[in-house]
């Protein structure tokens, strides 16, 4: 079993080596731009199962420790951009999407280790709907970055490498703004259920001498980058919703907003 | 076999001369009944386009084409070819069929890449099998033909990108829009190419489109005319894919645009047109999704102070193409966020990019067409060996009729004896066949040749009557 996990975790990078190849070829040849790519689906399914078996070598849910998170963020960052590509016939940002992927599962498949951990019901309540808004936010970050580009190549009357490469400007705009709900709702689930785990935490490892809201300095920076994170996506939504913000901002707000909260959390890596 | 193309064209001719020596549908037809009763050459085809008139011609040996038409344009058409001999080329044989390569895969149209000629070179191909002037070497050369159209298209960019004002218009809806489908146009004012560009755009799905003009009626009338009138076809959004196919004679060919067949893109529903005067064209604004203008104002009809306002409470893009001169929109409208705003030179920047790209895929297409001429004139000289396969067939038919008719008596069983002598001519030809076939695709001409001429004097088939294998005399 031990060998096999082994294996798979080296596997998965290169299968999506193998899909930014892919993806890579379609945006600079421009060809099958409106089909599905058939081989996304087949990753995603190794990619699956990789987790199912990890998570039988290790007795739990691999959802504990960084380079964990990481692969779980990969997966489930890969499988919404499948749903879109489905749901929009467009796979011209594709590339992008897969190319971040591709870093959080090579980070993740580079950085493990024999870690064991065990984890509550309550830390898996909080976890998933992080890792949800997570993914949202990447790639609600990764189009919001197409968005821009394209609106200043289209405002510029540039007609240059990336003019007819990327999708649509309405598109890119409509999908960063979907994605930025999504999160936006998972991270108030996230943000509601943190002090509910805090608690529980503190009540179980130290008994009656720690403070109830006693925090470690890693921690204490995942919940700033939690909490900065829903500020930002919210104060995005309000301006769009209520005071008609152009979507050129509210893409840019969700690029930088995506930018603040990957810096705190890698950076919290480095803190006791 | 002899091939051979005579034809004028854009690139030898100015207009005035080609259209005297133009062959329209019945001239065309006429030319090939011609050629068929006459028998001077034993295949004929004619292809006229707008930009060109060809002359296909197979022979089973060398024939003046030049003369034969010369004749042919005196009966039909009252012109003499000789007075204008410099507007005239002549290709023959892998030379005539690099040409029409050439000409299906759009390299020698006027727009590089374009793709209405395959339709015609489809529809001039489609005239001389119904009227019987199509043979062996036509159907192969014009199937070629059409495959390597289908290649070129579909492994270079030679026909991708927009090349006209109105193709760069639904370009540029394309990269802000998604779908087309049910999206709605303004048509401000009655210039031609706007009307084109938006007729384009409803073949790809825009749903409403609203006509704006300084009098009411008329941009009633104008509406009416866009509902009744055809819709443009749509550019495909990528290179062309080999979906369904159509097949012709059994070959697989790409499905061709031409205009009677339906649009390539879907539509929301069926197409609405509204008419407004100009001075509703604010409050309109809110409520289309891209604007063609093109009135001959000599005021800006969209300024700054009074549309900004009504602008800046978009919450959709806004595509507006300015074709008009002088400008029919403020550019300072621009800096708005939701706005894209395109002007003539924009628009011909667009263009000359697009066609920047497809010269760039030229050499990749000769390429393609280069490796199909030299198949091709492989399969020519594989013909050269026929006439010397038949008599060699006919030759044997004859000897063992022959040998049955002496000693049949003999045996008991004559049906046993032909099915054993047929079987006999057989083994002992195969090889020899097989021989012949292999070394007429394989070699050049010359080995070929001595090879068919050793089989000729070992049979002695020059002897052998044609007709039926008999020794002649």
């Amino acid at each position: 079993m031990a060998v096999l996990v082994t294996l798979t975790n080296w596997l998965l990078p290169l299968l999506y080596l193998g899909l930014l190849i892919d993806y890579g070829t379609t945006f600079f040849l421009r060809t099958r731009t409106a089909s599905r790519n058939p081989l996304l689906p087949v990753v995603l399914v190794v990619h699956a199962l990789f987790l199912v078996l990890r998570s039988i070598h290790e007795g739990r849910p691999p959802m504990v420790h960084g380079h964990e998170i990481l692969s779980i963020l990969a997966l489930s960052t890969a499988a919404v951009y499948l749903v879109l590509e489905i749901a929009v016939r467009d796979r011209r940002a594709g590339v992008f999407i897969v190319l971040l992927v591709f870093l959080f599962q090579y980070t993740s498949s580079v950085f493990v280790g024999d870690h064991t951990g065990a984890q509550s019901g309550w830390a898996r309540a909080h976890i998933i709907p992080a890792i949800i808004a997570y993914t949202a936010f990447a790639v609600g970050a990764i189009h919001g970055i197409l968005h821009l580009l394209a609106h200043r190549n289209l405002k510029r009357h540039s007609v240059g490498v990336l003019f007819d490469r990327l999708p649509p400007v309405e598109l890119l705009g409509k999908m960063s703004w979907c994605a930025l709900v999504v999160g936006f709702i998972f991270m108030t689930v996230n943000v509601a259920t943190g002090p509910l785990l805090l608690k529980y935490v503190n009540a179980a490892d130290s008994g009656a001498a720690q403070a109830a809201w006693h925090v470690e300095p890693r921690v204490a920076l995942k919940i700033i980058a939690g909490c900065t994170a829903w500020i930002i996506y919210g104060v995005a939504i309000a301006g769009r919703s209520f005071a008609r913000w152009p979507m050129e901002r509210i893409s840019g707000i969700g690029v930088l907003g995506f930018a603040i909260t990957m810096i705190m959390i890698i950076g919290s890596a480095f803190l006791p | 076999m002899k091939l051979s193309v005579l034809g004028t064209s854009h690139r030898t001719a100015p207009v005035d001369v080609r259209e005297r020596f133009a062959l329209p549908a019945e001239a065309a037809r006429d030319l090939l009944r011609s050629v068929r009763a006459e028998s001077t050459f034993d295949e004929a085809l004619v292809l006229d386009t707008c930009n060109r008139t060809e002359i296909y011609l197979v022979a089973d040996g060398p024939r003046d084409c030049m003369a034969y038409m010369h004749e042919h344009y005196q009966r039909l058409k009252q012109v003499s070819m000789a007075d204008y001999l410099s507007a005239f080329y002549c290709y023959h044989d892998l030379a005539a069929a690099e040409h029409l390569f050439r000409v299906a895969a759009s390299l020698d149209s006027q727009i590089v890449g374009e793709d209405q000629i395959i339709g015609q070179v489809k529809g001039a191909y489609r005239m001389a099998v119904s009227e019987g002037s199509a043979g062996l070497v036509m159907h192969r050369l014009f199937h070629r033909a059409m495959c390597v159209s289908k290649q070129v298209r579909t492994e270079t960019q030679l026909s991708s990108g927009a090349v006209s004002v109105p193709q760069a218009a639904v370009e540029l809806a394309r990269q802000v829009f998604a779908p087309l489908a049910g999206k709605s146009v303004m048509l401000v004012g009655a210039g031609k190419t706007a009307e084109l560009a938006a007729r384009n755009l409803a073949g790809c799905g825009v749903g409403h489109i609203v006509v704006a003009n300084r009098t009411l009626s008329r941009a009633q009338q104008l509406a009416a005319e866009l509902l009744e009138g055809e819709l443009g076809p749509c550019l495909p959004a990528e290179q062309p894919e080999p979906a369904e196919s159509l097949l012709l004679d059994g070959v697989c060919v790409r499905p061709l645009r031409s205009p009677d067949e339906p649009p390539a893109c879907p539509t929301a529903g069926p197409l609405t047109t509204e008419a407004i005067s100009l001075e509703g064209i604010p409050q309109a604004l809110l409520r289309v999704n891209m604007m063609i203008c093109s009135a001959g104002s000599p005021d800006p009809v969209l300024t700054w102070e009074n549309c900004s306002r009504i602008l800046r409470r978009l919450t959709k893009p806004l595509l507006i193409i300015d074709i008009a001169l002088p400008r029919n929109v403020d550019p300072r409208l621009n800096a708005l966020s939701n706005v894209f705003l395109y002007n003539l030179d924009n628009l011909n920047a667009l263009v000359t990019a697009n066609l920047d790209r497809r010269r760039r895929e030229i050499p990749q297409a000769r390429a393609i067409i280069e490796h199909e001429v030299q198949s091709f004139g492989r399969w020519l000289d594989s013909l050269t060996v026929v006439p010397i396969i038949k008599l060699l067939q006919q030759h044997f038919e004859q000897l063992r009729s022959a040998e049955i008719k002496r000693y049949g008596h003999q045996f008991s069983d004559n049906e046993q004896l032909e099915l054993f002598a047929q079987s006999l001519c057989k083994k002992i030809l195969y090889k020899p066949l097989v021989f012949l076939r292999d070394i007429s695709q394989e070699n050049d001409g010359p080995e070929s040749q001595a090879a068919m001429e050793v089989i000729r004097q070992m049979f002695d088939l020059d002897s052998v009557d044609g007709q039926n294998g008999t020794p002649a005399g």
